[in-house]
């Protein structure tokens, strides 16, 4: 299933972000970011359904919970989320 | 058993206290290592214990609350921060030795601010004096652990700021008795235990780190973040919390700091004022006892010391254990505020309050003090 996964600086903020999410009326999930997504290995996500991209964007911009990075997963695959950010 | 000693450790906990621990044992594993139900549900009570200490004290951000094991480890983090190797430092004449010790470790240059026993006044021209430019931090605790002594922080916190020198607050007596707001003192950190006022298990206890301040680690270690760097993060909580956390007691303080909000700061504070003034009346009114309390005990937290006509203060709190009666007698690891109060060679008797004593209870211990004072010639003049 289509989604995005906005990963996190640890699981405080992985954690502050859903709660901040979930005030917004986001639903999101906490998961540990796939190994291969991280460098520096050991990261937390919040995973959200595409439509509400732009909405927890700018929640999380708001709250100065800013994302290390974001990907969408598409046919299988994640890749970095870039140009095509709300 | 009576128990007046809060001021080491509140004995009596909220019935949530010990069931939020019990929980823990049975259903928390580690926070911050795994993303199954019991490490999520771990990693959600760490967290909100960290939004119940911000909220208690204004604090924005919850990531800049740093949970440790007491408020020595808090000082220590703190310290070790803002103080380097050989620094100029002001500190109270009423700190106990979490702060002195690591100044001594770091070998720094402490100026005190000496003052009297409950002279506000004395108290701000001593830190005004001594904090200059170059100081590399002021400390001070906010309510002295051996006598009560409520100090001038919310001065104290804008003379740092207009002098740009980073405040140390140690709240190790007043947290969770009398309230701050940290979003307006702003020091640089403030550390307190979890198992005083704020009613948690011992092993438990808060750094709250300004906003931007350089920190340092004491330990370095797994955080269940970044992990192939070999590297502490450079980010808050992380940075400072390495190693497997103390689940139960933290579940168990943020129950704690759930009850003191419930009961509120103001309430907690006025009982156990109205019992302080309770036991230093009654004190007073028996011959030769010297009690370190100005009358209506203003400037004065639920913590009372006071000295026998003669004797050594250890008897008088042994005897006292002997009847049921839980005090601390000695120098309660604080030897400069007892060196600033002229109390070093004797030490002092110290009562303590929480929100669980009673007047009765007061009364108990009053009786008691008197009927060990009549019948024990050692503590006669």
């Amino acid at each position: 299933m289509e989604h995005y996964l906005i990963l996190a600086r640890s699981v405080t903020y992985a954690q502050r972000m859903q709660k901040a999410l979930d005030r917004a009326g986001i639903s999101s999930r906490v998961y540990r970011a796939p190994r291969d997504l991280t460098d520096l290995g050991c990261a937390y996500a919040v995973r959200i359904a595409p439509a509400d991209l732009r909405e927890a964007l700018l929640t999380l911009h708001r709250e100065k919970l800013n994302p290390v990075q974001i990907f969408a997963y598409h046919r299988g695959l994640y890749r970095e989320a870039g140009n095509d950010l709300p | 058993m009576i128990y007046l000693d809060s001021a080491a450790t509140t004995f009596q906990k909220p019935p949530e206290v010990s069931a939020a621990v019990r929980g823990a044992l049975r259903s928390l594993t580690t926070p911050g290592r795994g993303a199954y139900p019991e490490a999520l549900q771990a990693a959600e009570t760490v967290l909100a214990c960290r939004e119940e200490i911000a909220a208690l004290y204004g604090v924005a951000r919850p990531e800049n609350v740093v949970l440790t094991l007491n408020a020595t480890h808090a000082l220590n983090l703190a310290i070790k921060s803002a103080v380097p190797r050989g620094g100029r430092v002001v500190i109270s004449g009423y700190e106990h030795n979490a702060v002195t010790r690591p100044l001594a470790a770091l070998r720094a240059e402490i100026h005190v601010a000496d003052a009297p026993l409950f002279q506000e006044a004395a108290t701000m021209a001593a830190f005004d004096r001594l904090i200059t430019p170059g100081t590399s931090a002021a400390i001070c605790n906010h309510v002295s652990n051996v006598f009560g002594y409520i100090q001038p922080v919310e001065w104290l916190s804008e003379l740092c700021r207009k002098r740009g020198v980073p405040l140390i607050l140690d709240l190790s007596q007043s947290a969770g008795v009398i309230a701050l707001d940290l979003s307006k003192l702003r020091p640089a950190f403030a550390a307190m235990p979890g198992h005083k006022g704020l009613y948690g298990p011992q092993g438990t206890g808060a750094l709250i780190c300004g906003e931007g301040v350089e920190t340092a680690p004491l330990l370095e270690g797994g955080t269940g973040a970044l992990s192939v760097s070999q590297q502490m993060p450079d980010f808050l909580p992380e940075r400072l919390e390495s190693g497997t956390p103390n689940m139960p007691g933290i579940a168990g303080l943020l129950e704690g700091v759930r009850f003191v909000r419930r009961k509120g700061v103001e309430a907690l504070c006025g009982a156990e004022r109205r019992l302080t003034m309770l036991a230093a009346d009654g004190l007073r009114e028996i011959p030769g006892v010297r009690v370190f309390a100005r009358p209506g005990c203003g400037d004065q937290s639920a913590v009372l010391s006071f000295l026998p006509p003669a004797g050594d203060v250890e008897r008088l709190g042994d005897a006292l254990g002997e009847r049921g009666i839980a005090v601390r007698a000695g120098l309660h690891c604080a030897p400069l505020a007892h060196r600033t109060a002229g109390t070093l060679r004797t030490g002092t008797v110290r009562v303590s309050f929480s929100a669980f004593n009673t007047a009765e209870e007061v009364r108990r211990f009053l009786s008691a003090v008197r009927e060990i004072l009549r019948d024990n010639p050692e503590f006669r003049l």
